[in-house]
């Protein structure tokens, strides 16, 4: 079931925090909400649970009108980053809760529920109370409780970010397993991009209540909309540069501190100011001053096993991050002079 | 439908805001206008500056209320202090003293301390009998013994726990820079435990100024406000009003002042306490240790002297007035079931009845003012801390004033007791069930919400099984403290609505110590057995939220 959002407007605490907002989101699909803390990712997911009222517009499940339905009779399972499992009640109970508030019989309770637990791996842990579990183990009965009840949605609320690092990408995967399993619509919200970029068929960025662009996590990563799209997803260098008129997809050259840096326009752009895109590890360091290479000063190195990330100082007194992956990628000193050489298909120049 | 799926709670706090208007801002704002006197023009104000009887009742509050502070300040803080961080020879006994402001009545402390050292006492006598004379314990000398050792815990809880929170790595970084360990511990330690130990001592400064029992028992011969109120309330022929709200006002002024002292105080050095590791208590060995013992010992045993005084005085021969120390009889305990049990059923009756319905309306008011939050909680949070600032005599004076006559005659049925017993412990209640309400996270309603349970559905299934624990704590609490209720329920009570305290307290009136004993023995009865019964066979946690 597709969940389609028109002119959302919500708002917390006396401030518009949503204005205007439009999504449509596949039936089936798993879509994330990605953006930092207080870019209203969590208003937005808490405004289709229903525990945050919208002020105006419309929020449709599958054709179906919920914009004012109280939450209960959303049916939405959900998943909260607190796990917020019931402590009085055991595990099997907990997972129970969703089928007995449906007064479905104690015999289908108990063969759902147990399935539910196979499922997530913790069919031996029914009679436990949640304080007896690990954090990864607490997570997948929120999981199970949440799908037990096969909702028409599944909604996540930073559901990882308690775990630790290990923990995070063992439930990223059983969570990703069951969601293509029960072909559930899943709405995800997160911070970590490259949690958003494992487990999503699409993904929306949000900034300041907007959403800043929505694709494919590949759109998302090699095509950014925007320099904070950029940015945010890739950790990538902006360079403010000028530009002169692009057709959308053109590969030419840009002028960098006098020299020239071929790179592509996504998008149309007109004359004027722009955003040069150019991620860490799309950049080549080369030795001495090759030709058409720009020249730099290595200013720090950090050494990170498999590949190293450098600081370099342009001419101009710019600082550029670079990460060498292949090779001897450890070999340039702090304070040696080198060129840097840009991908030209991967370097984006974007209008500002 | 999304508002009104809020708005269910949204009716409930209108619910709770009428009945705390109908039964507590109406009777205070009668307390406060009467004094402005009736129809016939007569200001409680002007007769109040024009007798010095009631200068000198305010000005010996006053004195009582900041020497009793001082005194079991002065008691309570070492006390926390030996207890938190020392370990001593005897230190499991000291562990007993917070039960002993719950055990011990105020009417029955101020009673057995008469029956040791009043002018009629064992002490007293068998002091005389070898021919020394102490100075008589009515007045001052006994006004501030009894209600230094009725209060002194208060304080001791209060700074035992801020200790016991205090991170003791801040000590440790004090010492690494270079002071010594004792300066350490007064320069980091003292500005994090102050505000704690301010909090307590303004709660027995405003016990003090409220404090009618002892007040009306042992101070004869100081005038003090809280007496002179209720005089005024239930004068022998024919009460005052006018005065009675007058001397309510001063005495609702007092507390407030110091209520804002102490905000403006702690709020000029604010300190955002940082829970952290809890220092290891050291062990005091030798004479230090030795002597620390016996000191907080002897203050126990002092502390809980009244209890084995009552035992004796339930069972000693009397005659009258007088008591035959040494000689035994059973005769007033028999007596009390056979011929006058009444009072005791009526105190089990009222106090049950509180318990109920004062418990029910603050688990769901603390539920509205934590997670239910709207335009109206903020009222009903400060509605419901006032009567902290309102003595027992007050909150009797304000339902006498409202319900006498009028839209809703109370006067002379039980409710009124009860009522009086509800609203002098719902700052307590609401205080015990919030402090569980604040560790419940949002989301687990959230989770059974969305999980197809409605709101109101969900408060008891999800909610209320975790406030369980609490919610027995704080019946337990209620009972015990209600059970013992004297100051507003002796204005409010009719005849044949006598409670236990009620009893006691008229007949140490007629000097007849040994029935009040009797009674006294009963009323500890009442009190201890919920307690024992819940901590030690359901294992409630009495002062887990430190209410």
């Amino acid at each position: 079931m597709g969940i389609a959002i028109e002119d959302l407007a919500v708002s917390y605490g006396g401030t518009r925090v949503i204005d205007g907002l439009a999504l449509a989101i596949e039936p089936g699909s798993f879509f994330t909400l990605l953006g930092p803390s207080g870019c209203g990712k969590t208003t937005l997911l808490r405004t289709i649970a229903g525990f945050v009222p919208a002020e105006r517009g419309h929020l449709r499940f599958g054709g179906a009108e919920v914009t004012h339905l109280p939450p209960h009779r959303r049916d939405i399972g959900m998943v909260f980053q607190d796990y917020a499992l019931f402590p009085d009640k055991t595990v099997f109970e907990n997972v129970a809760y969703g089928l007995r508030a449906r007064r479905h019989p104690d015999a289908a309770v108990k063969a759902k529920v147990g399935a539910a637990l196979e499922r997530v791996g913790l069919g031996h842990l029914g009679a436990r109370h949640p304080a007896a579990l690990s954090g990864g183990q607490r997570q997948r009965v929120a999981l199970a409780r949440a799908l037990v009840i096969q909702p028409q949605v599944l909604l996540m609320d930073e559901p990882l970010s308690n775990l630790d690092a290990k923990l995070r990408i063992q439930v990223r995967e059983t969570i990703v397993e069951l969601q293509r399993e029960a072909k559930i619509t899943t709405v995800f919200v997160t911070h970590d991009r490259e949690e958003a970029l494992a487990m999503s068929d699409r993904i929306g960025v949000m900034n300041k209540g907007r959403l800043e662009q929505v694709g494919s996590p590949s759109q998302i990563y090699r095509e950014p909309a925007t320099g904070y799209v950029a940015d945010f997803v890739g950790g990538a260098n902006l360079v403010e540069v000028e530009t002169v008129t692009r057709q959308a997809g053109e590969i030419g050259p840009i002028a960098l501190d006098g020299i020239a840096i071929t790179a592509r326009a996504p998008a149309a752009l007109t004359p004027g100011r722009a955003i040069l895109v150019a991620r860490p590890e799309d950049i080549i360091i080369a030795e001495g001053h090759a030709q058409d290479a720009l020249p730099a000063t290595v200013a720090h190195r950090q050494y990170l096993g498999g590949k190293t990330s450098y600081k370099v100082t342009l001419a101009g007194g710019r600082v550029l991050a670079v990460d060498l992956q292949s090779g001897a990628h450890d070999r340039f000193e702090p304070g040696a002079s080198v060129g840097l050489v840009f991908d030209p298909t991967k370097t984006l120049v974007l209008a500002s | 439908m999304s508002a009104q799926f809020r708005s269910v709670w949204f009716w409930f706090s209108v619910l709770a805001l009428a009945i705390l208007a109908v039964f507590l801002l109406y009777p205070l704002l009668n307390v406060l206008t009467g004094s402005f006197g009736g129809a016939g023009g007569r200001s409680g104000w002007v007769i109040l500056a024009g007798d010095p009887k009631y200068a000198a009742a305010i000005t010996n509050t006053i004195v009582l209320g900041l020497a009793v502070t001082l005194s079991t300040t002065l008691i309570g803080v070492p006390l926390a202090y030996f207890t938190a961080r020392f370990e001593f020879p005897g230190k499991g006994i000291v562990a007993v003293l917070p039960l002993v402001t719950l055990v011990i009545p105020e009417v029955i402390a101020a009673q057995t301390w008469l029956m040791m050292l009043g002018n009629n006492g064992f002490i007293t006598r068998w002091l005389g009998a070898r021919g020394i004379d102490i100075p008589s314990f009515y007045g001052w000398p006994g006004l501030i013994t009894v209600m230094t050792f009725t209060y002194y815990t208060y304080i001791y809880i209060g700074t035992l726990a801020a200790i016991r929170g205090f991170d003791v790595q801040l000590e440790e970084a004090a010492q690494s820079l270079g002071t010594s360990p004792s300066r350490s511990r007064l320069n980091v330690m003292l500005p994090v435990v102050l505000p704690s130990v301010l909090a307590s001592a303004l709660l027995v400064f405003t016990l003090v100024v409220g404090n009618f029992a002892t007040a009306t028992i042992l101070g004869s011969r100081v005038p003090l406000l809280s007496v002179l109120t209720y005089q005024a309330a239930v004068a022998e022929g024919g009460s005052d009003p006018v005065m009675q709200s007058t001397l309510a006002t001063v005495s609702i002024a007092m507390v407030m002042i110091v209520l804002f002292l102490q905000r403006w105080v702690v709020s000029r050095g604010r300190h955002e306490v940082t829970q952290g590791r809890g220092a290891r208590a050291q062990r005091l060995r030798g004479l230090a240790g030795l002597a620390t013992g016996v000191l907080a010992a002897l203050l126990v045993i002092v502390s809980l002297l009244p209890l084995g005084s009552i035992v004796i005085g339930a069972f000693t021969v009397s005659r009258g007035p007088v008591m035959r120390w040494g000689e035994w009889t059973t005769v007033h305990v028999e007596r009390l079931f056979r011929i006058a049990p009444d009072p005791v059923l009526n105190t089990l009756a009222y106090s049950a009845m509180a318990t109920v319905i004062g418990i029910t309306f603050s688990a769901l008011v603390s539920y509205l003012i934590v997670k239910k939050r709207n335009v109206l909680t903020p009222a009903l949070d400060y509605l419901t801390a006032l009567p902290l600032a309102l003595s027992g005599t007050i909150i009797g004076i304000g339902l006498l004033m409202s319900f006498n006559t009028g839209f809703l005659p109370l006067t002379g049925t039980a409710s009124i007791i009860v009522l009086a017993y509800i609203v002098r412990r719902l700052p307590f209640g609401i205080r015990n069930a919030s402090s569980t309400l604040y560790n419940i996270p949002n989301s687990i309603e959230e989770a059974s919400i969305s999980l197809g349970v409605p709101p109101v559905a969900t408060f008891f299934k999800v909610v209320l099984p975790l406030m369980v624990p609490a919610i027995a704590a704080a019946a337990v609490l209620t009972w015990t403290t209600t059970v013992a209720e004297l100051s507003a329920s002796i204005i409010v009570y009719s005849g044949g609505r006598e409670t236990m305290p009620i009893q006691i307290y008229k007949l140490i009136d007629s000097n007849l110590m040994a029935q009040a004993s009797a009674y006294g023995l009963v009323l500890v009865a009442v009190i201890l057995i919920p307690i024992i019964v819940a901590t030690r066979i359901f294992k409630v946690d009495l002062f887990s939220s430190k209410s």
